[in-house]
Order: structure tokens, then sequence, then C-alpha cells
């Protein structure tokens, strides 16, 4: 065992977990936030893509004690007093959900793009969630709602 | 050399099981307290938009919003079957059914109201958000809320099927007419292809699909976005390899399917061919936005380079083989 302490959307956990835990398991089987899928389980789908210390990571490809101290950001933390992250808002009016899977990954990818470079062009959109792969939408309503969220954040 | 080509690919497809195979869909429509409508119905939602396309067949026969109504589906203890997810056939059959059991609920309704506003008959009556009202004279109405507080003890409810037509083919010479009703679409691609390194790159795309009727045009657009995505996958990377019947590269990282960077903008044309035996006229497309995608590409390689692509997918190792024969055949 290992003691960690890990800052999951801006609350402190302070837990002790097995040494062979991944950041996902952690996440998923610790801390119950389920909100985080498992896809591939080999850092190819981005499923499982949540935001560490800004930067977006594969939760399965991270070990849990890699992730102490860290400040990771999952699709539960996205929420603001009940109401939708702008990015979530945007996904969903622009129909750019299908089955959902890979969704909150997608979500996530989204919002750490934006918060990185507000103004991004297509290319640079289709290039920041390019490590999250969809099979259902072919990603075009998802540019749709990156544009659209893009605008929502500006008006804030 | 970069060499651009375009291409155009039509297809046809033929929804529901087909050839003379039992294809029935079934949904029940019943009255829930405070007055909301209950449509209890075996449709699958896999993500294709059915929860929503299903609602919205049932508000429209119902005179409600898409907000009053609550679908049950997905539990086989609580609503009768409605087939299988597949086939392209949830829209039209399974739509069919509910609005078949929509339509039969308007009759209890009226029955209902007939006897609570004390009239001669159901002659007159329409269903007007919510309401059960004399079109003649508005004033005699009744809300499903107040019925639902009357009739609480007794369910008000009715049930819909629809079996689809379709006939088999003769066995002998595979003539016949096993599919009714067909989709129809056609797709244009130019593309560039790079004869050094065999390369294939999507420049434009447009997309037309005849849908009968649009249920819900966000949700169509979808389905054609990802309908083409996975068929671009299927003609330039996916390469699914077999070996004693187990698949050799099921890995992401062997086994390519597009991502954002691969795809590209499609210009989406929605045909709208009202089909007379389908629900508002409404068929299905989930299978065939797939199919016209691959020819178009296929053909707009031709039309770039001068060879006929006849093995998928086509990725750059297959284009340099096919252009070093093309070049070979060409010396001899």
């Amino acid at each position: 065992m290992v003691d960690i302490s890990i800052t999951v959307n801006d609350k402190l956990y302070k837990i002790s977990i097995n040494e062979n835990m991944r950041l996902i398991d952690v996440l998923r089987d610790e801390l119950g936030l389920i909100g985080t899928k498992e896809g591939c389980g080999e850092g190819e789908c981005g499923a499982c893509t949540v935001i560490m210390d800004g930067e977006i990571v594969n939760s399965c490809l991270v070990m849990g004690f890699q992730a102490d101290g860290s400040s990771i950001v999952t699709i539960e933390g996205l929420e603001r007093e009940g109401d939708l992250h702008p990015v979530q808002r945007a996904y969903i009016e622009a129909g750019a959900v299908q089955c959902g899977f890979c969704i909150p990954g997608m979500v996530l990818s989204t919002k750490a793009l934006l918060d990185k470079n507000p103004n991004p062009s297509d290319e640079e959109i289709r290039e920041g969630i390019s490590g999250n792969l969809c099979r259902c939408t072919g990603y075009n309503k998802m540019l749709e709602a990156t544009k659209k969220a893009m605008e929502y954040i500006k008006g804030e | 050399m970069k060499k651009r080509g375009i291409g155009v690919g039509v297809s046809f497809y033929g929804t529901g099981y087909g050839n003379g195979f039992p294809d029935i869909s079934r949904a029940i429509v019943r009255l829930l307290p405070g007055g909301r409508v209950g449509i209890y119905c075996g449709v699958t939602e896999v993500g294709q938009g059915a929860k929503t396309a299903m609602i919205q067949i049932g508000a429209e026969t119902l005179g409600l919003t898409e907000k009053d109504i609550d679908l049950i589906h997905e539990d086989t203890s609580l609503m009768p079957d409605s087939g299988t997810a597949a086939a392209t056939r949830q829209t039209y059959n399974t739509g069919n059914a509910i609005k078949v059991a929509c339509e039969n609920m308007r009759k209890e309704l009226f029955e209902k109201a007939k006897i609570e506003l004390e009239l001669n008959s159901t002659a007159g009556l329409v269903l007007e958000n919510g309401e059960v009202v004399l079109s003649f004279f508005p004033q005699k109405r009744i809300s499903f809320k107040r019925l639902s507080e009357i009739y609480k003890d007794e369910i008000i409810e009715a049930g819909g099927e629809f079996v689809a037509q379709t006939t088999t083919m003769d066995p002998e010479t595979g003539q016949g007419a096993p599919y009714w009703p067909y989709t129809f679409n056609a797709c244009a691609v130019e593309v560039e292809v790079d004869t050094n390194t065999g390369i294939v790159d999507l420049l434009r795309a447009v997309f037309a699909q005849d849908a009968g009727r649009a249920v819900n045009p966000h949700l169509l657009e979808g389905q054609m976005d990802g309908g083409f995505a996975m068929a671009l996958g299927y003609a330039l990377f996916e390469d699914l390899k077999l070996e004693n019947g187990a698949m050799k590269n099921n890995k992401f990282s062997k086994y390519l399917i597009p991502t954002a960077m691969d795809m590209i903008d499609v210009e989406k044309i929605i045909i709208e061919d009202p089909e007379n035996t389908a629900p508002y006229g409404a068929k299905g497309i989930g299978e065939p936005v797939m199919i016209p995608i691959a020819p178009a590409i296929l053909n707009a390689i031709y039309n770039a380079i001068g060879i006929r692509i006849t093995e998928l997918p086509v990725t750059p190792e297959n284009l340099m083989k096919a252009i070093r024969e093309a070049e070979a055949n060409k010396q001899n």
C-alpha cells in the first residue's frame, strides 16, 4: 500500500492505495467517480481522459502513485452549482453525443484545449480531440460544439 | 506526384429484415398520473437517436410536446417486443407501431371524453396540447390530467402493432422483391492521391441522403457524419487481420479507425420524399449512410490516377503496390 494525497475536482483526498492501481482505478473504484470510462486500457482510445495539472492524460496509463500531489479534473468536476459547463451544454445543443461512451474524455479534451487556446482554428480543434476516438459521430458535430462552447465561454 | 480526382457513389438500401421474414414491432401507450403519457416499447437506444425520434412520433400523433411523454424502453419485463435495433428498421417499423398505438390511444381518450363531457359521439373531438377538445365548441374540453384523476383506478391504455410487408425471393432464380421500403443516397468526394507515398487525402465531400421524412434533421446529420467517418476508415485504413478465426490486430494501435484529424467537413443534403406506408413518411437511414462512401472514394482514386482498386482498404502500401503493378503492365 502507498499513501497519496490527490486533489480531485477541487476536493483533497488522502488515501491509501495498492501500488499497482492505475489512476483510473483510483478514480472509479476508490473515489466512486465512474464518469471516467475505460475503453481500450492501453492509451489508444482516450475514453479515460482526465485533466491532470492542466494537461490531458489517459488515466489508464498513469499509475495511482504517480498522481500523488496532483490536481485532477474529471467529468464530474465540470458542473458549476448544478449548471452544465459551457462545453457540456454545447455538446448537447450541437447533437455531438450519440452512444456517449467517448464523451466524458472528449468533453475534457475540448475543455483543456479551450483553457489553453480560447480561439482554436478548425485544424487545432481536430488536433485537440484527435486522441479521443469516437465511432458514432464522425467528429463534425463535436467541431460545431467546440465552436459553440468558444462563444459561450467568451460571453461569460 | 499529387493527383486529384472526383468520384461519385450511389446506393439504394432495403430496410427491415426482408425476404418474408416476420418483422413485427409493438407498443403500448398509457395515460400516467398527472396526465403524462407513457409509451412502452422495446425500442433500443444505441446512440442513433431512436429514443428522441420515437418520442417525437408519439408527440406528433397525440398533439403533445416531447416533454409530455415518457418513453419506457429497454426493459423486457415492462413492455412488448419491438424487434432488434438492426436492419435500419426502428424508425419505419417501430415508429409505425408507436403511431398506430397512439392513434388507438386517441380513440380511447375520445371515448372517455365523450362520457365525461356528456356528448353523443366522438365525432369532432381533437387533441390539443394535452386536452381533448370538441372542435366546433371548444368550451367542451377535458385535460389528460383530469382524465387521469377520474380514471385513476382504471388504466387508460391502447396497444399498437406494425407488421412489415415483405415477400420471399424465388429460391431457384433469386428473383423477387425482398425488401420494402428502400432508401436512397449519393455521395461525391474529391481526393488527392500522392503517387510517391500512396497516401489518399480527402479534400471535399457532398452527401445526400433520402430519409422519406427527417424526423429529426439534427440527428440525421449526425448519422450521416458518423456513417461517412466509418466508411472512410473502411475504405482507407481498417484491415481486419483474421487468422484461424481470431483477430490478430485487436488493438487500436494496430487496427486504425479515423480520428478527428482524418475526418473532413461533409456537406450534407437531406432529401425528403415521404414514403406513404411510413410514420409521417419517415424511413430509417442507420446503415445506408455508410454504403456509397467507399465507392465514391474508389471512383475518385480512379479519376485521379486511372487505376481501379478492387480490394479494401486502400492503405498506402496497397495503393503503391497497385501503382507499381499498373506501371509494370504498361511496360509489358
